[in-house]
């Protein structure tokens, strides 16, 4: 019992840590309370009855991005090797504009609860809906498992919990959330956790550059003085190697966030398309914002922590590994009080993270696959207990895989989800908004074909095939699929529906005015 | 008729707005993306005579850019748009 009370950096007792927990989870099981007698139909489930406002579902959506991952894992990687950070940064940023300017409107205006809804308005409902769900459960499981695997390791730094105690409580949480409280509980989880989340890193970034006077020059020098690499961490490094990779990676970035179906849920949460544009507006801040302080606390760790004994294993190693550099800088420039805050918003993280992309999977499960394919014309009450179900089940289904994946590499998982992303979620999705002459068989085709290459190229890559599976040399050479895969969806759908000549595809062509008509003012023509 | 008219109207003007953001946003962004690929010591270069270089300078002018462009688009398409859509709606 002691050891819960525990820190882990210097044995202290981190009473910050448990309390500001303790008070997290009673203020959101509260909140769950209150949203569970709010959410008594599949709609309130899944949308919060469309009442969110711009900049709530603005904030929300940040919580979605902002995960532990994303804060630990990017500061950790700037404190690795600098500049390389902002690579990722920018590529995850990016995504916006795009989602904004060619998806958020007529996601809004032609969709339910999900981008599966889009793409089956004019085609062949039931093969584009299970190869839609498809899509949208390997994304949600692969970022689920990173995040639950993450999420033990760093509960057992933290607050020194067994790895299969922190598993457990974080997939109960989880599972009450979502089951009682649905969307709206999950979005007032998510913007809780993003105000704490941007609090907290901003008084980090702000203390560290109060030790410089707030003087750039001053600081990047500092960490150029530090860092074993010099100079060279203001500079692209090893993280791409080659311009494929850095092409490829660039490519998944940018279009992977418009394919993340717990991102895409998120528009048919707010009223109408000019609510969810102010929503991409009011997130793109947040998120742009939110990565410059995780590179100015990257480059804070390499100043005040790479050096600190404190910090340090008696090689020299930093305690936990890289992604724990800035729960470090927490300490070393806001003592336990800001350890305490800052373990605790990392914790709150995980459960508002992992609680939306169950509810993108609960979708996927009793919208796609129970109402529309396996029971078409199920009642709302029986598909609201299948979207419980669901729930519970991938809660369940999280824990175990967070259990089974605990010793394994998992940094990987995020990327292949965000490959997979690019590659068959955006594409169908884009091409059948925007694309008159897409028809269902070239939707099955190219996004099948598409889902597969990606996985088929992870395996075979230097990720998998040589530092999981211990081969010597990767058959596919490069880290990043995304370029070849996204490559071949297009071609793929392009081909298969320009060669398609059945009645089916000449009725979905003639219906696409119509479908355009309604994507672009929300009323039928 | 009068429809048909103003729904083309609003695809117009949805062009007109869309396409050169959509520019903006892709072009400097594959051109950060290519010189990482091509020239990545080019970035490590310092900016006159400061400790900060070309690419975190750019980098965060990207960010910028970004967000330039949601705020903008949200400005025109509530000025440009919005109405327009009302005007189909009603």
């Amino acid at each position: 019992m002691l050891k819960f009370f525990t820190s882990s950096q210097s044995g202290d007792l981190n009473i910050v840590a448990i309390w500001m927990f303790l008070i997290f989870v009673v203020v959101t099981l509260y909140i769950t309370f209150w949203a569970a007698k709010k959410t008594q139909s599949t709609n309130n489930f899944f949308t919060a009855g469309g009442n969110i406002t711009g900049l709530q579902n603005g904030l929300a959506i940040s919580g979605d991005f902002m995960s532990a991952a994303s804060f630990l894992g990017i500061s950790g990687l700037v404190f690795l090797s600098g500049f390389d950070g902002l690579i990722y940064s920018i590529g995850f940023l990016v995504g916006w504009p795009i989602i904004l300017l060619l998806i958020a409107e007529p996601l809004r205006n032609l969709g339910k609860y999900g981008f599966s809804d889009v793409v089956s308005f004019r085609l062949n409902e039931k093969p584009v809906r299970i190869l839609s769900a498809f899509g949208s459960l390997s994304t949600v499981i692969l970022y689920l498992i990173a995040q639950m695997v993450g999420a033990g390791k760093l509960i057992e730094i933290l607050f020194g919990l067994p790895y299969i105690t922190a598993e457990i409580i974080v997939g109960i949480l989880m599972i009450l959330y979502v089951t009682f409280g649905g969307m709206l509980a999950t979005t007032w989880v998510q913007i809780i956790k993003a105000i704490l989340l941007l609090t907290g890193a901003t008084i980090i970034a702000f203390l560290v550059l109060n030790q410089f006077n707030f003087s750039f020059n001053q600081f990047f020098d500092a960490a150029v003085n530090t860092h074993d690499n010099g100079s060279a961490i203001l500079a692209p490094g090893g993280l791409i190697s080659d311009p494929v990779s850095a092409i490829s990676l660039g490519l998944a970035l940018m279009f992977g966030t418009a394919g993340l179906p717990h991102i895409l849920m998120r528009f048919f949460t707010v009223s109408n398309a000019k609510q969810a544009r102010r929503s991409v507006a009011f997130a793109t801040g947040f998120i742009g914002y939110f990565y410059i302080l995780t590179f100015i606390i990257g480059f804070g760790a390499i100043i005040l922590v790479s050096n600190n004994p404190a910090y340090l294993s008696g090689t020299g190693e930093i305690l936990g590994d890289n992604n724990m550099a800035a729960i470090h800088l927490a300490h070393a420039v806001g003592g336990n009080i800001l350890l305490g805050f800052i373990s605790a918003v990392a914790f709150a993280t995980i459960l508002a993270v992992v609680s939306g992309l169950t509810l993108a999977g609960a979708s996927a499960i009793s919208h796609d696959l129970y109402a529309n394919v396996i029971k078409k014309g199920a009642n709302d009450k029986s598909q609201m207990i299948v979207s419980k179900f669901a729930t519970i089940l991938l809660g369940f289904m999280a824990i175990l895989l967070g259990i089974i994946f605990e010793e394994q590499n998992v940094a990987f998982m995020v990327g292949l989800a965000f490959a997979i992303a690019a590659s068959t979620n955006f594409p169908i999705l884009f091409l059948s908004i925007y694309w008159k002459n897409i028809t269902t068989r070239g939707v099955l085709a190219g996004g099948s074909a598409g889902l597969i290459l990606c996985i088929i190229l992870v395996i075979l890559g230097p990720i998998v095939w040589v530092d999981i599976l211990n081969n010597t040399k990767a058959i596919f050479p490069y880290k990043y699929p995304a370029l070849f895969s996204m490559t071949i969806t297009f071609i793929g759908i392009w081909f298969f529906s320009v060669t398609d000549r059945s009645l089916q595809a000449s009725k979905e062509k003639a219906l696409f005015e119509n479908q355009y008509f309604r994507a672009q003012t929300g009323k039928n023509k | 008729m009068h429809n048909e008219n103003l729904f083309k109207n609003l695809i117009d003007k949805k062009k007109l707005i869309i396409r050169p953001l959509l520019f903006l946003t892709v072009v400097p962004y594959l051109t950060f993306i290519c010189i990482i690929a091509f020239y990545p010591h080019y970035f490590g270069n310092m900016l006159f005579n400061s400790s900060v270089s070309i690419g975190i300078i750019l980098g965060f002018i990207l960010i910028i850019i970004i967000w330039v462009i949601t705020l903008l688009y949200v400005y025109l398409a509530n000025k440009h748009i919005e109405p327009i859509i009302k005007e189909l709606n009603s």
